[in-house]
């Protein structure tokens, strides 16, 4: 008993000292879960993957959205894979390639549809799988992905076609040439010009030609029509291949001062006609910001922060006497890291 | 009780542990968090002054190749065979002209186009054939209307595409000038100089401003020279505080917070009024802040741990010595006198133990001395009675001599009182006090011989001592009382009579003497009594003095010899009493 009473004090400190010994542990323990663990969540390993409506080296529009996703993987810390099919009609090859791409389960999948109907399924699939999907360029019906990141195609045709009825003095006939059928941003685009031309009742509408997203098919639709009749006095082309086919049977017919072309998107040949008066304005997307921004969208999703289910990534008209000034350089020539 | 405040949380060394642990952990955080603010701050300003340098120094990088292409545009400028290709339309002198810009153009691999758009149409550069767009006339372009507005002073244009040339779209920046006949004072010409945008763009990305930090330049009037992100910011995907740069007083700004806090420095370039600005991360400034966090942290633990231990050996320390003299104090209080304190300090509680075991070693002397003088009061009180012959024995011996010698039996008489007077003299006998067991069996024979003729045949008596310890010593006057115990009370009142015997011999390490009789058998409870009534003044009957003398000889044993030894009164066998009379064996 004696001796107890002298051990007392230092028994009960004991677990008090223990205590406090626990409690900085586990404070340095959590520091450091938080300092290293957490922002280890989305990182080095977080892998995406992209993949386009068609990887062909000639369409640089997909180039440029591969720059901007690039320039946000390398922003962002995370591993990013982009592939896509050969041609934009091969929606089955797209398919397949997202099934394939699922069972690798990465962490989310952006994804420029070639198909709105035909993706679904698969699309679906990715989303049961637990993959977080977010859509760019073209979309799926239905809404399915969280987040789609394109531009407002409507609005830009409807720029394409307010310059078609400057250039015309509101008085003239327009033809179309889009590009597959069916696709979701081919019908959106002539809604939005058809929108504009409807309104004046001296704009007469030819009608729509199906290019399939091939330039010597747009080449040999517009070389046909103005051939056959002379009535046309302006041409709306609705992308880029669409544009350079249709420009270069233009510049063959030597009618560029008879009939205007409007086109779509960016790439050296059609800067080139801009220049030499075949091409009259250019619709120009923002290829770039949408390949930063399915990246950094995804990255943000997996974050668990809250994104837009619509991201507008805006459209900007380039004619003759604007594509010297500076907004047009920035988007004719982008910088991608510093390049020229 | 007193064991339960003791020991409970609130205890002196609980208290000193934790004022003691508590104004270290307050004097350690504080220290920790003020030392880890100072370094962070010297780590921001050495950074600072260094970005500062480093600004500086591109800044120089920038003015360098300005400087050297208005040189450039100096030579050309007052050059006469370009005054007289484009003055004079001598034609032969193009190929002079040529000559002198593809030297000059060589000197630099950064100069991508050295050209002269004459006024008239007329193109001279760098190379024999230079494909020009055919869809852009120069005079279209920024940088020739900026070179006419100038008045012959040199232009520079911040980054942009080139459209001059045919097929090729090239971001640079260019420095133009209008160029004069001097004869005449009239405009002929411009002069354009591109310079590849990569010299910006290498002089910028190869400072290191640490993971996150980077350089950009911007132009007087808040254009975009140089941007590391320049697409996003182009793509409005990203804003830089362009306004904040140009407007700042000083040489930085901070801006953002938490993990975006960063500051940016800035240096305006003399030649062109461009400001080169350094964006460092405070958070990662130098990568240290985390192996600084890390570091304080650690450094904090160990200092709490060596403080918990310290404070817990400090407490410890102090209250020891008061818990050890609390300890010391509790066996006195239960008895215990034979203690000392062990406390070796010198301080007050050093203090405190030494006058406790000074008042504690007091207190022992003076029990010591009380002991011993009650010790002899007691021994002088028991010599007395010692000395003492039962006056009834000594009248009853006497008036059964004067029975004798009336009855003329000589010689019973001599007999008898020559055995009264050895008893007498041994009982008298001053002196030791420690005698023979010898000498003590002649005593009581004496006394026996005349018990026995006083009784006759009611008495017999038989003595049967071991030889062996007839040299051993006994106090004196041990035996006489039990003897005379055993006779008064056990034999007297037993009509047909008695025998008693006087029995001694060694058992182990001791004496045993016994004595026994075949009386009547003694009332135990008596003999309990004569026992234990040890107590001084006990109650003593007048006609029990022979009861005394038993007391007085377990007394006497046990006062010299200790409690180990005395006397046991038990029934004999058959009937009567028998006392064992333990002594120790003294030589």
């Amino acid at each position: 008993m004696m001796r107890r009473s002298i051990r007392t004090p230092f028994a009960k400190l004991v677990p008090s000292i223990v205590g406090i010994l626990v409690g900085i542990a586990v404070i340095t323990a959590g520091f450091f879960t938080w300092r290293v663990l957490l922002p280890a969540r989305v990182g080095r390993n977080t892998k995406i993957v992209v993949i386009f409506k068609s990887t062909d080296p000639s369409i640089v529009f997909w180039q440029i959205v591969e720059a901007g996703v690039r320039t946000a993987s390398k922003e962002l810390g995370v591993d990013v894979r982009v592939m896509g099919p050969k041609e934009e009609k091969d929606v089955n090859a797209q398919i397949e390639m997202l099934d394939r791409v699922a069972r690798e389960h990465p962490a989310a999948i952006v994804l420029a549809a070639d198909d709105q109907d035909a993706l679904v399924p698969a699309a679906e699939r990715v989303r049961a799988s637990g993959i977080k999907l977010i859509t760019i360029d073209s979309g799926l019906a239905g809404d399915i992905s969280s987040s789609f990141i394109a531009t407002d195609n409507e609005a830009a045709a409807e720029k394409a076609g307010r310059l078609t009825v400057r250039l015309l003095r509101r008085r003239g006939s327009v033809a179309i040439i889009s590009y597959v059928k069916g696709t979701t941003t081919a019908i959106q685009r002539e809604l939005g010009v058809k929108r504009v031309l409807e309104r004046y009742p001296g704009i007469r509408l030819i009608g729509t030609y199906y290019s399939q997203d091939l330039a010597n098919e747009a080449y040999r639709i517009t070389r046909n029509l103005l051939t056959r009749r002379h009535d046309v006095d302006a041409l709306i082309a609705l992308n880029e291949v669409a544009t350079v086919g249709a420009a270069n049977a233009l510049a063959d017919l030597h009618l560029k001062d008879k009939v205007d072309l409007i086109g779509f998107d960016n790439s050296p040949i059609e800067i080139r006609y801009l220049e030499s008066g075949v091409v009259k304005g250019i619709v120009l997307q923002k290829p770039f910001n949408i390949g930063y921004l399915g990246v950094s969208t995804a990255v943000k999703l997996l974050k668990g922060e809250r994104v837009p289910r619509r991201i507008d990534t805006g459209s900007l008209l380039v004619t003759r006497e604007n594509m010297f000034g500076r907004e047009s350089q920035k988007l004719l020539f982008p910088l991608i890291n510093g390049k020229e | 009780m007193r064991d339960r405040t003791f020991g409970a949380f609130s205890g002196l060394q609980a208290t000193v542990a934790f004022t003691l642990f508590s104004l270290v952990f307050i004097a350690v955080v504080v220290v920790e968090v003020v030392s880890y603010n100072l370094t962070e701050e010297t780590v921001a300003a050495n950074s600072k002054s260094y970005t500062l340098q480093l600004m500086g120094e591109a800044g120089q990088n920038i003015d360098g190749y300005i400087t050297y292409m208005k040189n450039i545009s100096s030579v050309i400028m007052y050059d006469h065979e370009v005054e007289s290709y484009f003055a004079d339309n001598n034609e032969t002198e193009k190929t002079k002209v040529t000559g002198l810009l593809d030297a000059i153009k060589r000197t630099r691999k950064d100069i991508n186009l050295i050209a002269l758009f004459g006024l008239d149409g007329k193109v001279v550069s760098d190379r024999n054939r230079l494909d020009l767009n055919p869809y852009v006339k120069p005079d279209s372009l920024l940088w020739y209307r900026a070179a006419l507005r100038a008045n012959g002073n040199p232009v520079i244009s911040p980054s942009h595409v080139q459209f001059v040339l045919d097929k090729q779209r090239r971001w640079v920046i260019s420095l133009s000038r209008e160029i004069y006949d001097y004869r005449t004072g009239s405009p002929i010409a411009v002069l354009l100089v591109d310079l590849n945008f990569s010299v910006i763009r290498n002089i910028c990305a190869n400072i290191d401003l640490g993971s996150r930090g980077y350089v950009f330049i911007v132009d007087s009037g808040g254009t975009i020279i140089y941007h590391p992100q320049q697409q996003l910011i182009y793509s409005n995907l990203k804003q830089e505080r362009i306004n904040e740069v140009l407007t700042v007083k000083g040489s930085s700004f901070a801006a953002g917070s938490g993990k975006d806090r960063r500051i940016y420095t800035i240096s305006t370039s003399s030649e062109t009024g461009w400001k080169i600005v350094g964006v460092t991360y405070v958070g990662n400034l130098v990568s240290d802040k985390e192996f600084i966090q890390i570091y304080y942290l650690l450094l904090g633990v160990a200092c709490f741990t060596v403080v918990v231990m310290l404070s817990l050996l400090v407490s410890f320390r102090i209250s020891r010595p008061i818990r050890l003299l609390t300890r010391s104090m509790q066996e006195v209080e239960s008895g215990n006198f034979d203690i000392k304190v062990k406390v070796a300090s010198s301080d007050e509680i050093g203090n405190l133990a030494a006058k406790f075991n000074l008042m504690i070693s007091k207190i022992r002397e003076l029990m010591l001395q009380n002991v011993r003088e009650h010790e002899a009061k007691r021994r002088a009180e028991l010599q007395a009675l010692q000395a003492q012959i039962n006056p009834h024995f000594l009248y009853n011996t006497l008036d059964s001599v004067i029975w004798m010698a009336e009855a003329k039996k000589h010689g019973e008489v001599v007999k008898m009182v020559s055995s009264l007077a050895k008893l007498l003299r041994l009982t008298i006998s001053s002196g030791n006090e420690i005698v023979t067991i010898r000498e003590e069996i002649d005593q009581i024979t004496n006394y026996l011989i005349i018990q026995k003729m006083r009784y006759r045949d009611k008495l017999d008596y038989r003595i049967d001592v071991d030889e062996n310890i007839h040299h051993n010593r006994i106090l004196k006057i041990l035996l006489q009382p039990l003897v005379e115990n055993s006779i008064y009370h056990g034999i007297k009142n037993k009509k047909e009579g008695g025998t008693v015997q006087v029995l001694g011999r060694r058992v182990g390490s001791r004496v045993l003497i016994q004595i026994v009789d075949d009386g009547v058998g003694a009332d135990p409870e008596r003999m309990r009594d004569i026992l234990s009534s040890c107590s001084e003044g006990a109650e003593e009957s007048v006609d029990d003095t022979n009861g005394v003398g038993v007391r007085n000889v377990h007394e006497r044993i046990r006062l010299y010899f200790g409690n180990d030894y005395g006397l046991v009164f038990r029934p004999s066998e058959g009937s009567g009493t028998t006392v064992d009379v333990w002594l120790p064996i003294l030589e």
